[in-house]
């Protein structure tokens, strides 16, 4: 392959082109003759729901799939990649959503990691200094000989990111780049990516939910839906809401209304609540709180700092250190999981497809997760598989699953629909609990849009919800009373309406509130 | 691969349908039983008369076919323990163990109704027979269960604990029935008394009952996979143990009953092979050989891609192989252990063959232009 197709690229000329790409998997047109076009120096950003396409067109651009039909134009020059290495040869890189990093390594070993100049003999200075200079360059902050264990997200992603560009990358594709990062690092990642633009770099950000992003930073945008093209227009001409109606083929309502329920008797209530995390150390320090019949309490905060442990000592899934949990009444602290949930506790875990769904599992399989303790659906010991295909086959259309039968596998679903079927399944055994974490991550408009929906409807059949999010904007308008959390602590709980945002940022950066009731 | 127009590609299958597996299994056992003919060849035999031989001797044959049958029920028995913990994607390596401890089982209960007396005393075969029956499931079972607690409980490797209680098992049988052990056959001969005839194991048309809690267990096996809640709990935990948990399966119960119900299994065939077989009828002095046999289940299991009923033809094929492979590796006079050689070169066979369960291999006509513009790239 020609290493230097890209050598000498100059702004607004096409880096790379794609003709007519095609990729067919078993049941699903994933890309329907796709044309795309990069020049350098541009921030490209592409648009699309879960399963619209976008990964398969970037995964193909970047030589780990194979197109069906359709061509790849490489500085102009026809190319046909075999694998992703022939892809990182011509220059072209890929950060992906979730990182690929030896995390007991330092940033400059993972850096030079697979590198050609890296050979049997390491010259690790010379490789520091030149990546020293990028950082420089692209306003990378990250500390060269730290472990990567000890990085934020953020700098995590600045390593791959100079990782490819230490490669030689002179186009980028980020996928979802700022899907886990704080806003501060979301900032900083912003300004680093319109420098390496300046720098002639052509960028592909794809993105799902987040249009502002897009509409702030990017100088095109493509949007997917269905496996094809449906515009490519200029970001000027574009809005938030035309954006979101191409993606979605309908007119999205941004604020979802917030449903008037009558606040009732405390379902939950939670004392000096703490546990450990999995390194040991004491992830949730003495939480208090209580969750009534009919209420939305939204936990705002970076993830890390303790919601994950609160989520699971709730589910029964990890220990408590401290404290006592009492639902309805009942001190519940030391309750099995599975007493939970035929208590009428529901968990939608964050992890999906480790833990909120099996893959190898129909998704029939995956409805009996929740249901094969129920005397409805198993009988002496008995399973009864067709009265669940039964209730699959209604959640799935009830919530809108794309899924051609209730037999195929989980591991087919897009993570939108996966989720859909997670919340069905959770939401339809009626919960009087319903804990609900990261809900939404990294889902696109329109299926966010449906999940907060469902939340408000359980809210309306009385359930009590514990919503963690990362996404203020979210907690700020689906919850009702808010509480910040920062480093394992409660930081305080303000009725959402009356919240400012800046009051509840300032309070999960780890600023106790004032008056906040407890 | 290329062939003028056409290129062979290929194409990873979607799903694998059950006819589908079939027909790659036989193909497989063709191909192995092709490439052993080579040895044979080699050994100046001709091939189609040695596979005559062996297949009339293991399934014809008045003598062969009961000695075949035998060893299908053992090995079913076997496979069976093995798949269960399997399905739970846990592995019992210790089927051998269990079955030892299964023959152990049954023989103190002989003991302990004084059968080691001479001559044989009489003893009631509707009391002892159920009694030996449920003291060898009930010692494999508790051989198991320490697998499986461990596993459970402190996350143990359940590969090593089994492994490693092989090995106690069988210096623990070699002193149950060597000099001086209480099994100790009073001729002294390296191996157990022997059976008093009254509790023999009754016979079915020849073979012994044991055959029907073979068959009865993978049956069963298949309905548990099939249609129940513990079948269903076990998959769940052998798909993602961490999703499992999420749905409220307990991380140790699965493990520790999986490796309790597997060890039921393997100790049936210590029953079987050292109770109930006719001629046998006592802990043999080789004792050994029938413990490496059992590891066969683990070849059968995964062959069958542990379904229960899948495992019923293999069994009897690997029975019936290692039978006739035996009688004619004396008959035609060849210098080694055709038994094992060919089932050594089957189960490579089965084992290579799974890649089409994944696979499948497809003619595509290449188009000219394409491999043109490839061409160029330098």
């Amino acid at each position: 392959m020609h290493k230097g197709l890209l050598e000498g690229i100059k702004r607004g000329e096409t880096v790379i082109e794609a003709r007519g790409i095609t990729k067919r998997f078993p049941g699903v047109v994933a890309n329907d003759h796709i044309d795309f076009e990069i020049r350098a120096g541009e921030i490209h950003a592409v648009l699309g729901e879960n399963g619209a396409g976008k990964t398969t067109l970037m995964n193909i651009l970047f030589g780990l799939l194979q197109p069906d039909e359709g061509e790849i134009y490489i500085g102009g020059q026809r190319v046909n990649f075999r694998s992703p290495l022939d892809a990182i040869d011509l220059g072209i890189g890929m950060v992906h959503q979730h990182r690929k990093l030896v995390s007991a390594h330092t940033v400059i070993e993972n850096i030079i990691l697979g590198h050609p100049k890296a050979g049997r003999i390491l010259n690790l200075k010379k490789a520091e200094e030149e990546i020293a200079e990028l950082c420089e360059k692209y306003g990378f902050k990250v500390d060269l000989r730290a472990k990567i264990w000890q990085l934020s997200e953020g700098e995590k992603q600045a390593v791959e990111i100079l990782k490819t560009l230490y490669r030689g990358a002179r186009v980028l594709i980020l996928d979802e780049p700022t899907s886990a990062l704080t806003p501060s690092e979301t900032r900083k990642l912003l300004a680093s990516i319109e420098a390496m633009a300046r720098d002639e770099l052509a960028i592909v950000p794809f993105i799902t939910h987040k249009l502002p992003i897009v509409l702030a930073i990017s100088d095109r945008v493509t949007v997917l839906r269905r496996g094809r093209v449906v515009s490519c227009q200029q970001t000027e001409c574009a809005t938030e809401k035309s954006l979101a109606r191409e993606m979605v083929g309908r007119e999205v309502i941004f604020r979802i209304e917030r449903a008037r329920v009558e606040r009732g008797n405390p379902i939950l209530q939670v004392e000096n609540l703490s546990a450990r995390s999995d390194k040991g150390f004491l992830a949730l320090r003495g939480a208090s709180f209580s969750i009534h019949e009919g209420e939305i309490l939204g936990l705002a905060g970076i993830s890390g700092n303790g919601q994950q442990e609160l989520a699971e000592v709730l589910a029964g899934l990890r220990k408590a250190e401290g404290g006592r949990v009492i639902f309805e009444g009942q001190d519940i602290t030391d309750a099995s999981v599975l007493q939970r949930w035929q208590m009428g506790i529901g968990y939608i875990p964050s992890e999906r497809t480790e833990v909120g769904s099996i893959g190898d599992f129909s998704l029939v399989e995956n409805v009996a997760m929740n249901f094969y303790f129920d005397e409805r659906f198993c009988r002496q010991g008995i399973v009864d598989y067709g009265k669940l295909q039964q209730l699959t086959e209604e959640i799935v259309s009830e919530y809108g699953v794309a899924a051609p039968s209730p037999v195929i596998k989980a591991k087919n679903l897009s993570g939108g629909n996966l989720q859909r079927l997670i919340l069905a399944r959770v939401l339809s055994r009626k919960p009087r609990l319903l804990i609900a974490n990261l809900p939404t991550q990294g889902l696109d408009v329109g299926a966010t849009e449906f999940v907060q929906n469902k939340l408000m409807q359980a809210k309306k059949e009385k359930a009590a919800i514990l919503l963690i999010s990362e996404d203020l904007d979210e907690i700020l308008s689906v919850s009702d009373r808010v509480a910040p959390i920062y480093e394992g602590e409660l930081m305080g709980i303000l009725p959402a309406e009356e919240a400012m945002r800046e009051t509840i940022g300032a309070m999960m950066a780890g600023l106790r509130s004032e008056g906040g009731e407890p | 691969m290329r062939v003028g127009a056409y290129e062979l590609k290929l194409e990873k299958r979607v799903a694998l349908a059950g006819w589908e597996a079939t027909i790659i299994s036989i193909l497989a056992i063709v191909f192995a039983l092709a490439l052993f003919s080579i040895l044979f060849i080699l050994a100046g035999v001709h091939p189609l008369s040695a596979y005559r031989e062996i297949l009339a001797y293991a399934f014809v044959n008045s003598y062969g076919l009961p000695l075949t049958v035998n060893r299908f029920i053992f090995l079913l028995l076997c496979t069976s323990a093995f798949i269960i913990p399997l399905r739970a994607r846990l592995w019992n390596i210790g089927m051998t163990g269990q079955f030892y401890a299964g023959a152990l089982g049954a023989f103190a209960v002989l003991l302990a109704f004084g059968g080691k007396a001479l001559p044989p005393p009489h003893l009631p075969p509707a009391l002892v027979i159920p009694l030996m029956v449920t003291a060898a499931a009930l010692s494999g079972a508790v051989l198991g269960a320490i697998a499986g607690f461990l596993k459970g409980r402190f996350n143990v490797n359940e590969i090593v604990v089994t492994m490693l209680l092989n090995f106690i098992l069988y210096w623990l049988v070699a002193h149950m029935i060597k000099e001086g052990g209480p099994f100790m056959n009073p001729g002294g001969r390296g191996e157990s008394f022997e059976l008093p005839p009254s509790v023999y194991a009754p016979l079915i048309a020849g073979t012994p009952f044991t055959i029907l809690l073979a068959l009865g267990a993978a049956v069963f096996l298949h309905f548990l996979f099939a249609k129940s809640r513990l079948g269903y709990q076990i998959k769940a935990h052998g798909h993602s143990p961490a999703a499992a948990r999420y749905a409220g399966i307990s991380t140790f119960k699965i493990p520790f009953l999986v490796f309790v119900m597997g060890g039921v299994l393997a100790g049936l065939a210590g029953y079987h092979y050292f109770a109930a077989v006719p001629g046998v009828y006592k802990i043999a002095r080789n004792y050994g050989y029938f413990g490496d046999l059992a590891f066969y289940g683990i070849i059968c299991g995964l062959i069958s891609l542990g379904n229960p009923l899948a495992a019923i033809p293999i069994a009897l094929l690997f029975g019936g192989l290692s039978v006739g492979g035996r009688y004619v590796q004396g008959k035609l006079d060849m210098g080694f252990g055709v038994d094992y050689a060919l089932l050594g070169v089957l189960m490579i066979t089965l084992v290579a063959f799974q890649f089409f369960y994944r696979y499948r291999m497809v003619w595509m006509k290449t188009r000219r232009e394409t491999v043109s513009v490839d061409g160029n790239l330098p």
